[in-house]
């Protein structure tokens, strides 16, 4: 018990409480490479990434198009530098694969990445396949998608939305993505997540099946720094990572982002991220990615619009780390906001209780400064904060396990 | 006057969406039993129970989803998902989206088509979807029986939207016409239009229409201009040929409250020939 402990505590303080838990990371060396494109007569030079071990080479952003029926959105964008169009079968009930086949018609077939989707019935309570999913249901999804594309293959087929490892490692979809595979009816093959996503993502470390995860990665993420790393030990592990729903959101998120750019800027920051795929529906969008696709370094201004609107809720501490200085006890408090965090924000007392006894704490916290002189750079009042999460290292770590 | 709007606020809340949202009652259907509880997503959570797929439904006002599972003792089952959105422009714009136009339509509710395993209606400010699974030979009938007791609780069926009978006749697709809620054409200042697809003589083209009040509609056209560089100091109400860097040339006209217009067709008499049918219609409709 005692070794367990110890193991995991060592793996938050060197994960969660470390690196992943940074909401702004330091700039290293990204592995990108830098090309020259005509975009529409222009010439640009757009930051290019590899998709991990499929070698495909991407610019940092590309095209979402389940939100356009518009077929000019899609030319322009392809005609302007994106070279990843990621649709699904069940957008628009097909049509939006035959409105990309249309537009498709005519380019050369190596000058377009095209990344479709396919799920099997589900309950939608557990998450877990019912037994209508078979091998032949899912088989017969990608020729459809094939047919309504007018192409022989596509560049990665993704088993699409999966919030449980049961249902990322479901064997009849297992065995019909190998056929898919193994037909050249695509590539290579992925899966993409909307919920629950370090675990989905860590099953598909361990299925040694998927080359791609197609995940929900954005600054607003509760608990993004779980999806963080989840994300860099796939990369580890050769898998692409494309990121989706940077400026919508997903699942119980506010659909707003005040500043597109650095919303997407946000998710670019981490070298594991190989591309972002964005649902735009307008020709000022497609501008705005394009400057991103530039130049993803975050700005100081974009750094101070994403801290004030994450900081909106009072839960996500953004590791500026500036308390740090004005402490007198030099109490480690991005690390005590973040087990707040833990406890309020994803009710998971476990993660919190484990950082909280890893800080080794003095045994009076909080108590005995008169004022405290702490000035957060996003408002919080730190010291109530502190007080109140320092007191869960007195509750059994049975009980809350 | 406080009080006023309070007491005003309360009447529009309660006969509001919302109020015919809970009116609405899953029926019960002879020889099958609902399974489980009844679930329900809202704008917030309906990623959930649609992923991707959610984004597209939000453009459209989505409002609510229940969903309601039947089964049988022949372990069959039927799912049925009840989407509401604020109007039925709107649930008319979603269902437009995903309406495959040579499917086998349906006397049912506004209107709806079935295939295998799935019937799709839309009425009044709803979208429904029926699933059907290990219903075997009967499947059309398990479906069609569904779908009717369904309808019948969402009230009345209402009917597509008035506008789409000023689109000209001839030439045009049947079921192709769609309501873009959003950025038209890929602008944001475009708002929202009414599209339908033509095919004459092997030319395929679009009409679009957008409706608006007058002043919204010059300021469209004004940005519109402003955007395609087209210099017009004064905008006044009639005819535009706009070369649009994205779209080609477009034609179109603007009178009062509407602005209707051409994509894709070079010939210029057929365009002043469609834009005047155009005319005749929305002047039908006022």
């Amino acid at each position: 018990m005692l070794k367990k402990l110890i193991g995991r505590r060592d793996f938050m303080k060197s994960t969660l409480a470390g690196f992943g838990g940074l909401f702004f990371l330091p700039q290293i060396d990204m592995k990108q490479e830098i090309r020259v494109v005509d975009a529409k007569g222009k010439e640009r030079k757009f930051i290019y990434r590899t998709l991990g071990k499929t070698g495909i080479k991407l610019p940092a952003i590309n095209m979402g198009v389940m939100l356009t029926d518009n077929p000019n959105l899609v030319r322009v964008a392809l005609d302007s530098g994106v070279v990843m169009l990621d649709t699904a079968q069940v957008y628009q009930r097909g049509q939006n694969e035959g409105m990309i086949g249309e537009v498709l018609k005519g380019r050369p077939r190596d000058s377009y990445v095209i990344a479709t989707k396919a799920r099997l019935p589900n309950n939608q309570t557990t998450g877990l396949y019912t037994e209508e999913a078979t091998e032949e249901a899912f088989l017969k999804k990608v020729d459809d998608s094939l047919k309504n594309l007018g192409l022989e293959y596509v560049d990665i087929y993704y088993h699409h939305n999966v919030w449980k490892r049961e249902s990322a490692l479901y064997e009849p979809i297992l065995k019909a993505l190998e056929k898919i595979k193994k037909a050249g009816k695509a590539r290579f093959v992925g899966i993409t997540t909307h919920m629950n996503e370090p675990e989905v993502i860590q099953a598909a470390i361990d299925s040694k099946l998927y080359d791609v995860v197609l995940t929900s990665y954005n600054f607003q993420q509760k608990h993004y720094a779980e999806v963080r790393d989840a994300i860099a030990r796939a990369a580890q592990a050769g898998i692409g990572i494309v990121g989706m729903k940077a400026i919508r959101g997903g699942s119980g998120q506010t659909p707003i982002v005040k500043n597109t750019a650095a919303a997407l800027k946000w998710v670019l920051q981490d070298p594991s991220m190989h591309t972002i795929i964005t649902g735009f529906t307008t020709f000022e969008h497609i501008n705005i990615d394009l400057a991103v696709m530039e130049n993803p370094t975050l700005t100081d201004d974009e750094k101070r619009d994403l801290q004030k609107e994450v900081s909106v809720s009072g839960l996500y501490c953004q590791g500026c780390r500036q308390c740090l200085e004005q402490c007198p006890e030099h109490l480690p408090i991005p690390d005590l906001m973040r087990a707040y965090m833990y406890t309020y924000g994803y009710h998971n007392l476990t993660h919190a209780q484990d950082l909280v006894l890893s800080l080794n704490l003095p045994k009076r916290v909080c108590e005995d400064c008169g004022q405290c002189p702490v000035k957060c750079s996003v408002g919080f009042n730190v010291s109530p904060k502190i007080r109140d999460v320092v007191r869960i290292r007195e509750v059994p770590s049975e009980f809350i396990g | 006057m406080k009080t006023v709007c309070l007491v005003l606020g309360i009447i529009i809340f309660l006969w509001g969406p919302g109020a015919e949202a809970n009116d609405f009652k899953f029926p019960e259907i002879t020889e099958w039993k609902q399974s489980g509880e009844i679930q329900t997503f809202i704008p917030k959570t309906l990623y959930e129970y649609i992923n991707g797929a959610a984004d597209l439904y939000l453009m459209y006002d989505f409002q609510e989803l229940e969903v309601a599972e039947y089964l049988n003792e022949k372990k069959a089952s039927v799912i049925v998902d009840v989407y509401r959105h604020k109007t039925p422009t709107h649930a008319f714009g979603i269902y437009s989206q995903e309406r495959l136009p040579n499917a086998n339509f349906l006397d049912i509710g506004t209107q709806g088509y079935i295939e295998q395993s799935i019937l799709i209606f839309l009425t009044g400010p709803y979208y429904v979807k029926l699933n059907s699974f290990n219903t075997g030979a009967e499947d059309e009938e398990i479906l069609l029986a569904f779908a009717k007791k369904v309808a019948e609780n969402l009230g009345e069926k209402g009917r597509l939207p008035s506008i789409l009978s000023s689109f000209p006749q001839e030439g045009k697709k049947m079921n192709s016409e769609k309501f873009i809620n959003k950025n038209f054409l890929g602008y944001s200042f475009l708002h929202s239009a009414f599209t339908a697809d033509y095919e004459l003589s092997g030319t395929k083209f679009k009409l679009f229409v957008i409706e608006s009040d007058r002043k919204d509609c010059k300021d469209m056209i004004q940005k519109y201009l402003q955007q395609t560089k087209s210099l017009e100091k004064n905008i006044a109400e009639g005819r535009y040929t706009i070369s649009d860097p994205y779209h080609g040339e477009i034609e179109l006209h603007w009178q009062g409250k509407y602005i209707w217009g051409i994509l894709n067709l070079n010939e210029v008499s057929l365009r002043s020939k469609y834009l005047k049918l155009f005319e005749v219609g929305l002047e039908k409709k006022k």
